[in-house]
Protein backbone atom coordinates (compact mmCIF):
# COMPACT_ATOMS: atom_id res chain seq x y z
CA UNK A 1 0.00 0.00 0.00
CA UNK A 2 1.59 3.33 -1.37
CA UNK A 3 0.07 5.60 -0.03
CA UNK A 4 -1.65 5.01 3.91
CA UNK A 5 -4.08 8.60 4.12
CA UNK A 6 -4.46 11.63 4.31
CA UNK A 7 -1.62 13.77 6.48
CA UNK A 8 -2.65 17.10 6.67
CA UNK A 9 -5.37 19.61 5.23
CA UNK A 10 -3.61 23.25 5.05
CA UNK A 11 -6.11 25.95 4.62
CA UNK A 12 -5.96 30.18 4.60
CA UNK A 13 -7.83 31.88 7.27
CA UNK A 14 -9.01 35.49 7.64
CA UNK A 15 -8.28 36.17 11.41
CA UNK A 16 -6.00 33.77 13.02
CA UNK A 17 -7.50 34.51 16.61
CA UNK A 18 -10.63 33.15 15.53
CA UNK A 19 -9.75 30.46 13.67
CA UNK A 20 -7.31 29.42 16.33
CA UNK A 21 -10.38 29.47 18.95
CA UNK A 22 -12.26 27.32 16.28
CA UNK A 23 -9.65 24.73 15.90
CA UNK A 24 -8.43 24.71 19.77
CA UNK A 25 -11.90 25.17 21.31
CA UNK A 26 -14.43 23.97 19.00
CA UNK A 27 -13.29 21.11 17.38
CA UNK A 28 -11.08 20.34 19.64
CA UNK A 29 -7.38 19.86 18.04
CA UNK A 30 -4.18 19.74 19.99
CA UNK A 31 -1.84 22.79 18.94
CA UNK A 32 1.80 21.51 18.49
CA UNK A 33 3.34 24.72 16.85
CA UNK A 34 2.91 28.54 15.67
CA UNK A 35 5.51 29.74 13.38
CA UNK A 36 5.70 32.05 10.74
CA UNK A 37 2.11 32.98 10.63
CA UNK A 38 0.81 29.33 10.42
CA UNK A 39 -0.58 27.74 13.68
CA UNK A 40 -0.30 23.32 13.82
CA UNK A 41 -2.65 21.20 15.27
CA UNK A 42 -3.06 17.06 15.94
CA UNK A 43 -6.40 15.57 16.84
CA UNK A 44 -6.21 13.21 20.45
CA UNK A 45 -6.25 10.06 17.96
CA UNK A 46 -3.59 10.97 15.92
CA UNK A 47 0.40 10.46 16.11
CA UNK A 48 2.23 12.91 14.36
CA UNK A 49 2.81 16.22 14.49
CA UNK A 50 0.06 17.79 12.64
CA UNK A 51 -2.87 16.96 10.68
CA UNK A 52 -4.28 20.63 10.58
CA UNK A 53 -2.21 24.04 9.09
CA UNK A 54 -4.07 27.19 9.19
CA UNK A 55 -2.94 30.10 8.12
CA UNK A 56 -3.46 34.19 8.18
CA UNK A 57 -4.42 35.92 5.11
CA UNK A 58 -7.47 35.23 2.46
CA UNK A 59 -9.49 31.76 3.03
CA UNK A 60 -9.60 28.62 1.02
CA UNK A 61 -7.53 25.44 -0.31
CA UNK A 62 -3.50 25.95 0.48
CA UNK A 63 -2.65 22.35 0.19
CA UNK A 64 -2.61 18.89 1.64
CA UNK A 65 -0.20 16.01 2.28
CA UNK A 66 -0.43 12.63 1.56
CA UNK A 67 1.42 10.04 4.08
CA UNK A 68 2.97 7.10 2.66
CA UNK A 69 4.36 4.07 4.38
CA UNK A 70 8.05 4.29 3.20
CA UNK A 71 10.52 6.44 0.78
CA UNK A 72 10.21 4.19 -2.13
CA UNK A 73 6.39 4.91 -2.21
CA UNK A 74 6.94 8.84 -2.88
CA UNK A 75 9.53 7.82 -5.36
CA UNK A 76 7.00 5.20 -6.84
CA UNK A 77 4.06 8.26 -7.39
CA UNK A 78 6.85 10.52 -8.65
CA UNK A 79 8.26 8.21 -11.45
CA UNK A 80 4.24 7.48 -12.44
CA UNK A 81 3.49 11.17 -12.06
CA UNK A 82 6.52 12.28 -14.51
CA UNK A 83 5.84 10.14 -16.55
CA UNK A 84 1.70 11.04 -16.68
CA UNK A 85 3.07 14.43 -17.31
CA UNK A 86 1.79 16.13 -14.15
CA UNK A 87 4.33 19.26 -12.75
CA UNK A 88 5.86 17.36 -10.12
CA UNK A 89 8.52 19.52 -7.50
CA UNK A 90 10.98 17.50 -4.77
CA UNK A 91 10.48 19.11 -1.58
CA UNK A 92 12.97 19.02 1.35
CA UNK A 93 12.74 17.94 5.07
CA UNK A 94 11.69 20.66 6.92
CA UNK A 95 10.15 22.72 4.13
CA UNK A 96 6.85 21.93 6.07
CA UNK A 97 7.85 21.87 9.21
CA UNK A 98 7.81 18.27 10.98
CA UNK A 99 7.47 16.90 7.21
CA UNK A 100 10.04 15.15 5.88
CA UNK A 101 11.61 14.75 2.02
CA UNK A 102 8.45 14.24 -0.32
CA UNK A 103 7.21 15.20 -3.61
CA UNK A 104 4.38 18.26 -4.52
CA UNK A 105 2.56 17.20 -7.25
CA UNK A 106 0.05 20.44 -9.11
CA UNK A 107 -3.34 18.89 -10.49
CA UNK A 108 -4.22 20.38 -13.96
CA UNK A 109 -7.06 21.96 -11.31
CA UNK A 110 -4.41 23.92 -9.78
CA UNK A 111 -4.52 22.26 -6.43
CA UNK A 112 -1.25 21.07 -5.33
CA UNK A 113 -0.63 18.05 -3.48
CA UNK A 114 1.96 16.53 -1.23
CA UNK A 115 3.47 13.17 -0.97
CA UNK A 116 5.33 12.30 2.22
CA UNK A 117 6.75 9.48 4.10
CA UNK A 118 8.11 10.62 7.59
CA UNK A 119 6.74 13.54 10.01
CA UNK A 120 7.79 14.36 13.76
CA UNK A 121 6.01 11.80 15.74
CA UNK A 122 4.32 13.53 19.09
CA UNK A 123 2.12 10.50 19.95
CA UNK A 124 -1.71 9.55 20.98
CA UNK A 125 -2.96 11.79 23.68
CA UNK A 126 -3.74 8.62 25.42
CA UNK A 127 -0.40 6.89 25.07
CA UNK A 128 0.09 3.29 23.91
CA UNK A 129 0.64 1.71 26.70
CA UNK A 130 -2.62 1.06 28.68
CA UNK A 131 -4.13 3.72 26.90
CA UNK A 132 -7.99 4.64 27.85
CA UNK A 133 -10.61 4.91 25.32
CA UNK A 134 -10.38 8.67 24.87
CA UNK A 135 -8.81 11.31 26.69
CA UNK A 136 -9.86 12.65 30.15
CA UNK A 137 -10.56 16.15 29.44
CA UNK A 138 -11.61 16.21 25.69
CA UNK A 139 -12.34 20.08 24.57
CA UNK A 140 -15.19 21.16 22.33
CA UNK A 141 -16.21 18.35 20.24
CA UNK A 142 -12.51 16.52 20.77
CA UNK A 143 -12.59 15.40 16.98
CA UNK A 144 -9.99 12.83 17.35
CA UNK A 145 -8.39 13.05 13.60
CA UNK A 146 -8.65 14.25 10.00
CA UNK A 147 -10.40 12.09 7.67
CA UNK A 148 -11.24 13.12 3.82
CA UNK A 149 -11.48 16.51 1.84
CA UNK A 150 -13.68 16.93 -1.01
CA UNK A 151 -12.51 19.35 -3.90
CA UNK A 152 -14.12 21.41 -6.25
CA UNK A 153 -12.82 20.35 -9.84
CA UNK A 154 -13.49 21.49 -13.13
CA UNK A 155 -12.75 18.10 -14.97
CA UNK A 156 -13.83 15.47 -12.32
CA UNK A 157 -12.51 12.61 -14.54
CA UNK A 158 -9.22 13.77 -15.39
CA UNK A 159 -8.08 14.53 -11.26
CA UNK A 160 -9.74 11.05 -10.63
CA UNK A 161 -7.43 9.60 -13.08
CA UNK A 162 -4.08 10.93 -11.42
CA UNK A 163 -5.17 9.32 -7.77
CA UNK A 164 -6.02 6.02 -9.60
CA UNK A 165 -3.26 6.07 -11.85
CA UNK A 166 -0.31 7.34 -9.69
CA UNK A 167 -1.50 6.85 -6.04
CA UNK A 168 -3.27 3.38 -6.53
CA UNK A 169 -6.68 4.89 -5.10
CA UNK A 170 -9.80 3.59 -6.18
CA UNK A 171 -13.16 4.98 -6.50
CA UNK A 172 -16.20 3.72 -4.43
CA UNK A 173 -19.13 5.81 -5.51
CA UNK A 174 -19.70 7.87 -8.27
CA UNK A 175 -22.61 10.29 -8.83
CA UNK A 176 -22.80 9.96 -12.96
CA UNK A 177 -25.17 11.30 -15.20
CA UNK A 178 -26.99 8.26 -16.22
CA UNK A 179 -26.14 4.37 -15.80
CA UNK A 180 -24.80 3.76 -19.04
CA UNK A 181 -21.18 2.95 -19.74
CA UNK A 182 -20.42 6.32 -21.17
CA UNK A 183 -21.84 8.62 -18.99
CA UNK A 184 -20.22 11.63 -17.14
CA UNK A 185 -18.83 11.17 -13.69
CA UNK A 186 -19.78 14.44 -11.91
CA UNK A 187 -18.17 13.44 -8.71
CA UNK A 188 -16.67 10.31 -7.23
CA UNK A 189 -15.49 9.18 -3.61
CA UNK A 190 -11.78 7.62 -3.91
CA UNK A 191 -9.98 5.67 -0.98
CA UNK A 192 -6.50 4.17 -0.46
CA UNK A 193 -7.22 1.92 2.65
CA UNK A 194 -11.23 0.44 4.13
CA UNK A 195 -12.07 3.73 4.62
CA UNK A 196 -15.13 5.38 1.96
CA UNK A 197 -13.06 8.49 0.82
CA UNK A 198 -9.92 9.90 1.34
CA UNK A 199 -10.29 12.27 -1.01
CA UNK A 200 -13.57 12.97 -3.06
CA UNK A 201 -14.19 15.07 -5.82
CA UNK A 202 -16.98 17.24 -7.15
CA UNK A 203 -17.34 19.20 -10.92
CA UNK A 204 -18.05 22.59 -10.03
CA UNK A 205 -16.99 25.85 -12.32
CA UNK A 206 -13.77 26.71 -10.14
CA UNK A 207 -10.80 24.64 -8.41
CA UNK A 208 -11.45 25.01 -4.42
CA UNK A 209 -12.04 23.19 -1.50
CA UNK A 210 -15.30 22.27 -0.86
CA UNK A 211 -14.92 21.01 2.75
CA UNK A 212 -12.54 18.85 5.32
CA UNK A 213 -13.67 16.37 7.64
CA UNK A 214 -12.60 15.00 10.94
CA UNK A 215 -13.69 10.93 11.94
CA UNK A 216 -15.51 10.93 14.78
CA UNK A 217 -16.72 7.86 17.13
CA UNK A 218 -20.49 7.68 15.88
CA UNK A 219 -23.59 8.87 16.17
CA UNK A 220 -23.54 9.97 19.78
CA UNK A 221 -20.04 12.09 19.12
CA UNK A 222 -21.97 13.82 15.96
CA UNK A 223 -24.89 14.84 18.34
CA UNK A 224 -22.66 16.19 20.87
CA UNK A 225 -20.76 18.40 18.44
CA UNK A 226 -23.75 19.98 17.19
CA UNK A 227 -24.51 20.49 20.58
CA UNK A 228 -21.45 22.15 21.09
CA UNK A 229 -21.73 24.46 17.60
CA UNK A 230 -24.88 25.80 19.40
CA UNK A 231 -22.96 26.99 22.50
CA UNK A 232 -19.87 27.99 20.51
CA UNK A 233 -22.10 29.99 17.67
CA UNK A 234 -20.88 27.71 15.20
CA UNK A 235 -22.60 27.82 11.79
CA UNK A 236 -23.86 24.70 10.72
CA UNK A 237 -24.62 24.28 7.15
CA UNK A 238 -26.76 20.62 7.89
CA UNK A 239 -27.26 17.77 10.06
CA UNK A 240 -27.05 15.98 12.35
CA UNK A 241 -27.98 13.73 9.40
CA UNK A 242 -26.76 10.87 7.13
CA UNK A 243 -25.57 10.45 3.76
CA UNK A 244 -26.59 8.21 1.59
CA UNK A 245 -23.87 8.22 -0.22
CA UNK A 246 -21.39 6.61 1.99
CA UNK A 247 -23.70 5.95 4.40
CA UNK A 248 -21.85 8.05 6.88
CA UNK A 249 -23.35 10.34 9.27
CA UNK A 250 -22.38 13.99 8.99
CA UNK A 251 -22.75 17.59 10.19
CA UNK A 252 -21.11 20.59 7.80
CA UNK A 253 -20.34 23.42 9.29
CA UNK A 254 -17.86 26.44 8.91
CA UNK A 255 -14.96 28.07 10.36
CA UNK A 256 -15.03 31.68 11.31
CA UNK A 257 -13.35 32.51 7.89
CA UNK A 258 -15.95 30.59 6.00
CA UNK A 259 -14.16 27.27 5.06
CA UNK A 260 -16.15 24.36 5.41
CA UNK A 261 -15.91 21.33 8.23
CA UNK A 262 -17.50 18.31 8.13
CA UNK A 263 -17.92 16.10 11.22
CA UNK A 264 -17.90 12.25 10.09
CA UNK A 265 -18.62 9.38 11.23
CA UNK A 266 -19.73 5.90 9.66
CA UNK A 267 -19.64 4.18 6.19
CA UNK A 268 -18.79 0.73 5.53
CA UNK A 269 -15.65 -1.12 4.72
CA UNK A 270 -14.16 -0.80 1.59
CA UNK A 271 -12.23 -3.72 -0.71
CA UNK A 272 -10.45 -3.33 -4.30
CA UNK A 273 -13.06 -6.03 -5.59
CA UNK A 274 -16.49 -3.90 -4.19
CA UNK A 275 -18.85 -3.25 -6.72
CA UNK A 276 -18.97 0.55 -6.61
CA UNK A 277 -21.79 2.11 -6.12
CA UNK A 278 -23.35 4.77 -9.02
CA UNK A 279 -26.06 7.54 -7.99
CA UNK A 280 -27.79 9.76 -10.88
CA UNK A 281 -28.55 12.92 -10.81
CA UNK A 282 -32.55 12.63 -10.23
CA UNK A 283 -31.44 10.79 -7.00
CA UNK A 284 -28.74 13.65 -5.87
CA UNK A 285 -31.17 14.83 -2.78
CA UNK A 286 -31.00 11.66 -1.22
CA UNK A 287 -27.55 10.56 -2.45
CA UNK A 288 -25.94 13.92 -0.05
CA UNK A 289 -28.54 14.25 2.26
CA UNK A 290 -30.54 10.84 3.06
CA UNK A 291 -33.18 11.83 5.36
CA UNK A 292 -34.05 15.62 4.03
CA UNK A 293 -33.63 14.16 0.10
CA UNK A 294 -33.31 17.74 -1.34
CA UNK A 295 -30.11 19.78 -1.48
CA UNK A 296 -30.11 22.90 0.55
CA UNK A 297 -29.32 26.04 -1.19
CA UNK A 298 -25.82 26.37 -0.15
CA UNK A 299 -24.59 22.69 -0.98
CA UNK A 300 -23.59 22.74 -4.33
CA UNK A 301 -22.60 26.54 -4.46
CA UNK A 302 -20.49 27.58 -1.45
CA UNK A 303 -16.72 26.47 -1.41
CA UNK A 304 -13.44 28.08 -0.42
CA UNK B 1 -29.26 53.13 14.67
CA UNK B 2 -29.16 52.90 11.43
CA UNK B 3 -32.36 52.07 8.68
CA UNK B 4 -32.11 49.25 6.27
CA UNK B 5 -34.17 49.51 3.55
CA UNK B 6 -34.34 46.48 0.76
CA UNK B 7 -34.98 47.35 -2.66
CA UNK B 8 -36.90 47.00 -5.04
CA UNK B 9 -39.86 45.95 -2.40
CA UNK B 10 -38.98 48.61 0.15
CA UNK B 11 -39.10 46.54 3.15
CA UNK B 12 -37.09 48.41 5.88
CA UNK B 13 -35.61 47.04 9.37
CA UNK B 14 -34.14 48.65 12.25
CA UNK B 15 -30.70 47.59 12.80
CA UNK B 16 -28.89 47.58 16.41
CA UNK B 17 -25.62 48.66 17.35
CA UNK B 18 -22.79 46.75 15.41
CA UNK B 19 -25.67 44.25 13.55
CA UNK B 20 -24.58 43.21 10.18
CA UNK B 21 -27.17 43.44 7.62
CA UNK B 22 -27.57 39.40 7.82
CA UNK B 23 -27.89 39.68 10.80
CA UNK B 24 -30.56 42.16 10.89
CA UNK B 25 -32.35 41.07 8.61
CA UNK B 26 -32.61 37.46 9.65
CA UNK B 27 -33.71 38.80 13.45
CA UNK B 28 -36.90 40.29 11.73
CA UNK B 29 -37.81 36.97 10.36
CA UNK B 30 -36.60 37.45 6.76
CA UNK B 31 -34.04 34.96 4.30
CA UNK B 32 -32.08 35.27 1.33
CA UNK B 33 -29.54 32.79 -0.19
CA UNK B 34 -26.53 33.19 2.54
CA UNK B 35 -23.62 30.54 2.86
CA UNK B 36 -20.97 30.21 5.29
CA UNK B 37 -22.52 33.53 7.54
CA UNK B 38 -18.60 34.40 8.10
CA UNK B 39 -17.11 36.35 5.14
CA UNK B 40 -15.34 33.29 3.23
CA UNK B 41 -17.84 32.09 0.12
CA UNK B 42 -19.53 35.32 -1.07
CA UNK B 43 -23.06 33.72 -1.71
CA UNK B 44 -24.30 36.93 0.23
CA UNK B 45 -23.59 39.98 -2.04
CA UNK B 46 -25.53 42.38 -2.73
CA UNK B 47 -25.69 45.74 -4.14
CA UNK B 48 -25.41 48.49 -1.77
CA UNK B 49 -27.19 51.45 -3.46
CA UNK B 50 -27.10 54.47 -0.82
CA UNK B 51 -25.19 54.68 2.03
CA UNK B 52 -22.16 53.15 3.35
CA UNK B 53 -21.08 50.27 5.30
CA UNK B 54 -18.26 49.18 7.65
CA UNK B 55 -16.95 45.74 7.75
CA UNK B 56 -16.38 43.72 11.14
CA UNK B 57 -13.33 41.33 10.21
CA UNK B 58 -10.66 41.53 7.65
CA UNK B 59 -12.53 39.99 4.18
CA UNK B 60 -10.26 37.93 1.88
CA UNK B 61 -9.53 40.18 -1.69
CA UNK B 62 -10.49 36.77 -3.38
CA UNK B 63 -13.84 37.10 -1.86
CA UNK B 64 -14.35 40.58 -2.33
CA UNK B 65 -12.17 42.63 -4.33
CA UNK B 66 -11.46 46.27 -3.35
CA UNK B 67 -12.95 47.29 -6.80
CA UNK B 68 -16.40 45.79 -5.88
CA UNK B 69 -16.33 47.53 -2.80
CA UNK B 70 -15.42 50.48 -4.75
CA UNK B 71 -18.54 49.66 -7.29
CA UNK B 72 -21.06 49.34 -4.53
CA UNK B 73 -20.54 45.54 -3.93
CA UNK B 74 -21.56 44.11 -0.29
CA UNK B 75 -20.71 41.19 1.62
CA UNK B 76 -23.78 41.04 3.86
CA UNK B 77 -22.70 38.88 6.43
CA UNK B 78 -19.32 41.20 7.49
CA UNK B 79 -21.18 44.78 6.78
CA UNK B 80 -21.92 46.94 9.45
CA UNK B 81 -23.68 50.08 8.41
CA UNK B 82 -22.15 53.23 9.13
CA UNK B 83 -25.58 55.45 8.13
CA UNK B 84 -28.71 54.53 7.11
CA UNK B 85 -28.78 51.87 4.05
CA UNK B 86 -30.38 50.68 0.59
CA UNK B 87 -29.73 47.39 -1.11
CA UNK B 88 -30.71 45.24 -3.81
CA UNK B 89 -30.65 41.40 -3.76
CA UNK B 90 -29.29 39.86 -6.58
CA UNK B 91 -31.60 37.78 -8.98
CA UNK B 92 -33.64 36.88 -5.86
CA UNK B 93 -36.43 38.05 -3.34
CA UNK B 94 -36.00 38.91 -0.16
CA UNK B 95 -38.26 35.88 1.85
CA UNK B 96 -40.69 36.59 4.74
CA UNK B 97 -39.72 32.96 6.70
CA UNK B 98 -40.51 33.89 10.57
CA UNK B 99 -43.86 36.26 10.43
CA UNK B 100 -43.37 36.56 14.37
CA UNK B 101 -39.63 37.46 14.61
CA UNK B 102 -41.00 40.08 12.75
CA UNK B 103 -43.99 40.80 14.71
CA UNK B 104 -41.40 41.03 17.70
CA UNK B 105 -37.92 42.44 16.31
CA UNK B 106 -38.88 45.95 17.16
CA UNK B 107 -40.13 45.00 20.65
CA UNK B 108 -37.12 43.86 22.22
CA UNK B 109 -33.66 46.00 21.25
CA UNK B 110 -30.30 45.89 22.83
Amino acid sequence: MAVMRMGYMHVRVTDLAEAKQHYANTVGLYQTLEQDGRVYYKGWDEWDHHSVVIEEGGVGYVKCGFKCETPEDVADIERKAVAMGYPVARMTAGENPEVGDGIRVTLPSTHEIEFYSSMTAWGLEVGTHNPDAFPRHMVGIGAPRLDHALLWVQDVAEIEKFFMDCTGMWATERVRTSLDDDAHTIATWLTIGESNHDIALLEAPENKIHHFAFEMRGWNDILHAADIFAMDDTPIDIGPTRHGITRGTTIYFFDPAGNRNETFSGGYRCFRDRPVVTWTPDQLGKAIFYHQRELNERFLTVAT
Amino acid sequence: MPKLTVAPQGISVDLREDETILEGLFRHGYAYRIGCRRGGCAICKVDLLEGTVAYNRPVAETVLSAEEQATGTCLTCRAVPETDITIALREENLRRVASLMALYAATRTG
